[in-house]
């Protein structure tokens, strides 16, 4: 796969915003990282973010070096917390630049001779869900309404959101237990939520 | 109900990472229990994120001269290196669950909101119905502080030199202007005389800085926020 094909059809105009395909391009490399460890996702997702990233940064760093530790640290932390990036909650891009805001913030603490504390984390969390706060507020009709909402979807599919909502079963375990390697469950999980969304209508945004 | 946000001038220095971290981490305990800012904040990043990342067409080529600069211009490490550097280890960060902190005043047990959790905590000094324990985030003329007030105490009217956050974490109180609730942003100016009084205790997070000290940029970012709350 060539990165230049993403971007073929954009020379029309200078500048221009993603579109719905770049995002979910996107979206799939970061998943593809988690799931798979794949170095050729990353090596996507790095061609396409670290220029920009190295650019953002040498604005807030006049020193190249530590504009460079950015990169490194952002692109870095992109490889080892990818399966904390959700597709439900957010685009891919949004959670990059969450990751290299908290990168930025921590360094520049440390430069200007504060502490060496780490304390974007728990400022910008990366791994606490957002868009949870939805359904503790949901009543107990539209918890009914999902819950055959959920009895619609294929078996398989089915086994895996009961399993993971309403047992809380984690993703492993539910791996363990259905004899499927966890990569499946995720993109079951995944499809499943999709399929649950159309269902629910959009009613909720 | 909650009244008093942050400004969205102060929303988005925020979602920047500009702010100091004693005022991020009040916009970020507040919006916690703001379901209204917590989603400004949302759409204000993906904004952002959008921006920083948008594509340019003078990035995309593989042959453009800016592209092939910023490859250049890396002093020790070309991108492959640091590609094959990074994913040499397949490791995972497995981030723990969330513990509870909390915090004692007077016998009174209290949750630390999570923006803390990693502030080294100075010691509490009790002034009558008041304690006050400092945050040691060394911002220089920034103050940081979690105050606590017994019930029927109250902080003697003062004037602030430069501005003052008060957070309200828990419990309520009052001043000439009103009353206040958990999880009021409540941002003064020099111009504010107060006189808080809380009749059932409160906890509050404060920040505070030294006028003579007043730096330019954090200035012109908190002079509307006078007009806009007061």
């Amino acid at each position: 796969m060539q990165t230049n094909l993403l971007y073929q059809e954009t020379n029309a105009k200078s500048i221009k915003m993603l579109d719905e395909i770049e995002h979910s391009k996107l979206c799939l490399w970061l998943q593809d990282v988690a799931e798979n460890r794949n170095k050729q996702a990353f090596t996507h997702l790095f061609n396409f973010f670290a220029p920009k990233i190295l650019r953002i940064s040498r604005t807030k760093f006049s020193n190249e070096a530590l504009a460079c530790e950015v990169v490194q640290e952002t692109m870095s932390n992109v490889w080892r917390k990818a399966h904390l990036f959700n597709a439900d909650k957010g685009a891919a891009t949004t959670w990059v630049y969450t990751v290299m805001r908290n990168v930025t913030f921590d360094m520049l603490r440390k430069i200007k001779g504060n502490k060496e504390d780490t304390l974007s984390e728990d400022i910008w969390p990366i791994n606490e869900p957002v868009a949870n706060e939805d359904e503790s507020y949901e009543d107990h009709l539209a918890h009914d309404n999902l819950l055959k909402v959920i009895d619609t979807l294929p078996q398989a599919q089915q086994e895996v959101v009961k399993g993971f909502y309403l047992l809380e079963m984690s993703q492993e375990q539910l791996a363990k237990q259905l004899n499927l390697p966890l990569g499946t469950i995720k993109s079951r999980l995944r499809l499943a939520l999709a399929k649950l969304k159309v269902q629910l209508g959009d009613y909720h945004d | 109900m909650i009244k008093h946000h942050p400004t969205f001038e102060l929303l988005k220095a925020f979602v920047a990472g500009d702010l100091p971290a004693s005022l991020s981490a009040g916009v970020a305990i507040h919006a916690d229990m703001c379901d209204v800012c917590q989603q400004q904040i949302a759409q204000l990043t993906e904004q952002v994120a959008e921006e920083h990342f948008k594509v340019e067409e003078n990035l995309l080529n593989r042959f453009n001269v800016d592209e092939q600069q910023s490859l250049e211009q890396l002093p020790v490490n070309n991108f492959e290196n640091m590609i094959a550097d990074i994913t040499a280890s397949n490791n995972i960060r497995v981030i723990p669950a969330q513990k509870e902190k909390t915090i004692s005043f007077k016998g009174n047990n209290y949750l630390l909101p999570r923006a803390l959790h990693n502030m080294t905590l100075g010691k509490t000094a009790h002034i009558g119905k008041l304690s006050r324990l400092r945050m040691q985030l060394n911002e220089n003329e920034i103050h940081t502080s979690l105050l606590h007030i017994e019930p029927g105490g109250g902080v003697p009217e003062h004037t602030h030199k430069g501005f003052e956050l008060t957070l309200l974490l828990e419990g309520s109180f009052a001043d000439e202007k009103g009353a206040y609730v958990k999880g009021d942003f409540i941002m003064l100016d020099a111009s504010r005389k107060h006189h808080p009084i809380s009749n059932q205790g409160c906890l509050c997070y404060t920040v505070a800085n030294d006028a003579l000290h007043f730096t330019q940029g954090i200035n012109k970012l908190l002079n509307p926020i006078s007009t806009f709350i007061y």
